[in-house]
């Protein structure tokens, strides 16, 4: 929802695909093969657009297509996949670039846009980041920010006025694809870095991937008690803090879906 | 007496891109930043020794597979580029080709895509305020499923080892 509200304001232009399936990333466990076709077909569904530029939300999305666009460069089965999708009267189209909130609005609109376009600056507030994994890793396909330590999250929250910290375990894993088979253990992954961030003492932690959001919003009652401690924290995806400083309506950026503590964030700003 | 068998080992091989998994030189780098250590005892060198030892017929059925966070820091971080990552994926791909035991939400979710073209269907959820809300509600565009030619393809895709 915060993408789509705030992206227009930024002269971006969302289309919608005509049909809309997995990008194949639970499959690969199962059969790599299948989980690759799914996330050509994503590409050829793309094609379909006309656009040549395909905006991905969410980190492991992104990881999955952009790393079938360096399979089917030289893998075996790629010409197995063009024909499954010729059958289906679908091409796959290998030039299209793969976007990530993170870099689309850091690399293409850029902080100086940002910085122009804000209505309500974020002005005394400090959180903390979660940048996620696989959109930083690994580098050999090419990655929304540097692997070891990434900024680009962090510039773009200071655009908005905002400051962000540093902290040690800033790179640890939300713990989301674990929930498929050790879901008390992936728990406790969101459990010991929110309990990280909470002694901060920041105003709350600001992720880019929605399955992360999962764990530490929606999720973050279940995983306090993984580690005994009764959590705190507010946790937004970027585009719903981007929004807030764009003065945008918290409705319409999906703040009120949010279970973890926003109003605490949201009273910071409205000061 | 354990024997190496080297015809699962040459499997598993040829389900990865490289064969640079000979070339781990045990540095422990991905076992010492793994996600899953800590919590699960996962130990991506031994992974890679084991394989490429040849003792590779009880992997698919170990639960150790399936304790990898797909973190990435593996992949990342090492120096011989033996992606430890790539290895379990295809270790678990095995062990659903071997009929060993994969948990539920996998084979679960392969339905709900073959049914849907999504792993799950799109849910409702209850904000702060208690009222439920769907995608209607919130003034999304409903989600399109895909065309029929798609359960066929996805099937044949799944066929594919």
């Amino acid at each position: 929802m915060s993408v789509r509200e705030t992206f227009p304001r930024l002269d971006i232009e969302l289309v919608d695909l005509s049909e809309v399936i997995c990008c194949g990333d639970p499959v690969k466990s199962v059969n790599e093969f299948a989980a690759n076709f799914l996330a050509v077909r994503v590409l050829a569904l793309v094609n379909l657009t006309g656009q040549d530029n395909l905006l991905v939300p969410c980190n492991r999305c992104h990881f999955t297509i952009s790393e079938v666009q360096e399979t089917m460069k030289n893998s075996k089965s790629a010409h197995k996949i063009i024909e499954l999708l010729k059958q289906e009267g679908l091409d796959y189209n290998s030039n299209i670039k793969v976007w990530h909130t993170i870099d689309i609005l850091h690399d293409l609109v850029g902080l100086e846009k940002l910085r122009q376009a804000v209505k309500k600056p974020l002005k005394d507030l400090k959180v903390a980041t979660h940048v996620g994994c696989q959109i930083i890793r690994y580098s050999d396909l090419q990655r929304v920010d540097d692997a070891e330590n990434p900024r680009k999250l962090d510039e773009l929250i200071n655009a908005l006025g905002a400051e962000t910290v540093d902290y040690a375990e800033k790179l640890d894993c939300c713990g989301a694809a674990l929930t498929r088979s050790h879901p008390d253990s992936a728990l406790s992954l969101a459990g010991s870095k929110l309990k990280a961030v909470q002694s901060l003492r920041v105003d709350g932690m600001v992720v880019s991937c929605p399955d992360c959001q999962l764990m530490f919003d929606a999720r973050q009652k279940e995983a306090g008690t993984t580690v005994g401690t009764k959590l705190n924290v507010p946790v937004v995806y970027y585009t719903q803090l981007l929004g807030l400083a764009l003065g945008i309506d918290e409705k319409k950026l999906g703040l009120d879906l949010n279970q973890s503590p926003v109003d605490q964030l949201q009273a910071k700003i409205c000061v | 007496m354990a024997k190496p068998n080297f015809e699962s080992r040459d499997k598993i091989l040829s389900k990865l891109k490289g064969k640079e998994l000979v070339n781990c030189f045990q540095c422990l780098k991905c076992t010492s930043g793994c996600t899953a250590l800590k919590l699960l005892e996962l130990k991506p060198h031994e992974i890679i020794k084991l394989v490429n030892l040849g003792f590779v017929d009880e992997l698919p059925s170990s639960d150790i597979i399936w304790t990898c966070v797909t973190c990435l820091k593996c992949v990342q971080r090492c120096p011989q580029k033996a992606s430890p990552y790539h290895v379990i994926i295809a270790l678990r791909n095995l062990a659903v080709e071997k009929e060993a035991k994969v948990p539920e939400t996998y084979m679960k979710i392969v339905s709900s895509i073959l049914e849907t073209g999504l792993a799950e269907p799109p849910q409702k959820i209850v904000t702060k305020k208690m009222k439920t809300v769907d995608r209607e509600c919130l003034k999304l565009p409903k989600i399109k499923p895909p065309r029929e030619s798609f359960q066929a393809s996805f099937m044949k895709a799944m066929e594919e080892k």
